[in-house]
């Protein structure tokens, strides 16, 4: 299902039953790119250096947050978020990527799993980069999870930007070994890894050597989208 | 022309049926036996339904408390926007809150296996396990039965197919109508050579629905685009922070969907730090269905010492 709406322009796409809502932040040309945002962020919170890509820009918006519908059950998973992400490409058609955050791991599997649609992604530091680290926290309680007040039923587009409580918790415990991580670079196009110095977690480290990766240190948001040009050829 | 309930020797209907209230889904429950009785929550596999558990939940309701789960977009349970492992784990997190008590935990296949990790996760909530066959898939496979399989060997392979799949399902989400419930019983038994067709029929009519041209499975569709991909091998380590005592329970037969390699299972059981084993004699993967008074004897003798 897809409805395109009035300026700025939107579509509604649909994963499973979760609604999802994908913005047209610029047209162009060029090569599209398809943005991923971080954990609790919204595609509303990249900032207009994005406007410099040569061709269209989409923005979308994770389930569980933005104005895209939440995940009945509340078990979120990286997984699941790449998805919305393929069901974006499907719209769109082949696209770099850029990711921040949790995002960054989200379009990590997707390049590994579409290297076919996906020229080269960008990974970005951001929120919820670590997920829930590399093995599991047993001092944590899942059972929280359970506590937490149940959102509103709500299948569709939301009217204004919020998060899902239950997705910033699930994804703070959400582990993933380092192994996998390396496999889904291993069979990636091309990633350009931007370090800004912060700590990186177990899986990003884990990938710098892989043959697909290019390291950026110190660059910009800015540099890090014109190296992705370059990439592009 | 609806047709009648079929019956089934010493398949039993439950006693009672609810609903119990879950993140965005309404779980429809079985029970049997006294409501004051030591609960045991049991948790069928995948595509399959809560009265699978119609053959061993009366030869264990004279001490306990059954209760069998419709998990979250099978049998009468309601449909979901989406469906992974850590959802129908918190699901079983709903159950034992409603519960309101230690409940032992009984699962098959799909449902062995999160029992089993529900339990590393409800640590307090949890008296003792009994896993039958949910010991996961062997090392080289990926998740799904033998006809859903594709070749793929590399995880991101298989999320490829994963991402396939769910593109596909986004585009048509119905299951085909069959002309007749003896074609679905047909359709299982191809599946399970092993179950008899008077079980099937019996197990099959619970698990469709009967509509204007045929018969439907009342599974949701969208559950067969999967559950996304995973290393086998990270089957087993986790288990290590398990309380409760597991009794790891198989057949003596070799079927469709198990049992997998003695060394991979072994190998993963390792890190349970209190596991009891039984085989089942004459039974292939669905042992409480083929062999329900053998698996009563064996469940009833480890979850009253």
């Amino acid at each position: 299902m897809t409805r395109f709406h009035g300026k700025p322009r939107h579509r509604e796409l649909l994963h499973g039953r979760v609604h999802l809502w994908l913005e047209e932040r610029k047209r162009g040309d060029g090569p599209s790119l398809l943005l991923l945002h971080g954990l609790g962020e919204s595609g509303a919170d990249w900032n207009d250096e994005v406007k410099t890509w040569p061709g269209a820009v989409y923005a979308l918006d994770f389930m569980g947050h933005g104005r895209s519908g939440r995940l009945a059950g509340g078990a979120y998973t990286v997984e699941l978020l790449a998805g919305d992400a393929d069901v974006a490409l499907a719209q769109i058609g082949p696209a770099a990527v850029a990711g921040r955050g949790l995002g960054a791991y989200a379009a990590l599997l997707l390049a590994g799993g579409r290297p076919d649609e996906i020229p080269a992604a960008l990974l970005l530091p951001g929120p919820g980069l670590a997920g829930g680290g590399a093995v599991p926290d047993f001092d944590a309680d899942p059972t929280l999870v359970l506590d937490d007040p149940e959102p509103p039923a709500s299948d569709g587009i939301r009217s204004e930007v919020c998060v899902d409580r239950r997705a910033l918790r699930w994804f703070d415990q959400d582990i993933r070994p380092v192994d996998y991580a390396h496999e889904f670079a291993a069979a990636a196009t091309r990633l350009l890894l931007v370090e800004d110095g912060s700590a990186a977690p177990p899986w990003w480290k884990t990938i710098r050597s892989s043959p697909t990766v290019n390291l950026l240190g110190g660059a910009s948001m800015a540099e890090g989208l014109l190296a992705l040009q370059l990439a592009l050829g | 022309m609806p047709i009648a309930a079929p019956q089934y020797p010493g398949a039993v209907a439950p006693e009672r049926t609810r609903f119990v209230h879950a993140d965005g889904a309404e779980l429809h429950v079985h029970e049997w036996g006294d409501p004051e009785a030591v609960p045991v929550v049991c948790c069928h596999g995948m595509f399959d339904h809560g009265r699978g558990f119609d053959c061993l939940a009366p030869l264990l309701s004279d001490r306990f408390r059954i209760i069998a789960l419709d998990a979250r977009g099978h049998g009468d349970s309601s449909w979901s926007h989406a469906y992974n492992w850590p959802i129908d784990l918190m699901d079983i997190g709903y159950v034992l809150r409603d519960l309101g008590r230690p409940a032992h935990l009984i699962g098959h296949s799909k449902g062995g296996g999160q029992v089993t990790d529900a339990a590393t996760i409800f640590r307090d909530a949890v008296r003792q396990i009994v896993n039958i066959d949910g010991f996961g898939p062997p090392d080289d496979a990926g998740f799904g039965p033998p006809q859903m399989t594709s070749g793929a060997t590399t995880v991101p392979e298989r999320f490829t197919i994963f991402l396939d799949r769910r593109r596909r399902t986004a585009r048509d989400r119905r299951w085909r109508v069959y002309p007749d419930l003896d074609d679905l019983v047909e359709r299982r038994r191809a599946q399970n050579p092993r179950l008899s067709k008077p079980w099937l029929r019996y197990f099959a009519y619970h698990g469709a629905r009967q509509v204007e041209n045929g018969w439907i499975w009342k599974v949701d569709p969208l559950i067969a685009t999967g559950f996304g991909p995973f290393k086998p091998q990270w089957i087993g380590p986790n288990w290590k922070h398990l309380r409760a005592p597991m009794l790891a329970m198989i057949g003596s037969e070799p079927d469709t969907w198990g049992p997998i390699p003695e060394p991979t299972r072994l190998k993963r059981l390792s890190h349970v730090p209190q596991v009891e084993h039984a085989v089942i004699q004459d039974a292939g993967h669905f042992s409480h269905m083929e062999q329900p008074q053998a698996v009563a004897d064996v469940v009833l003798a480890f979850l009253e010492r």
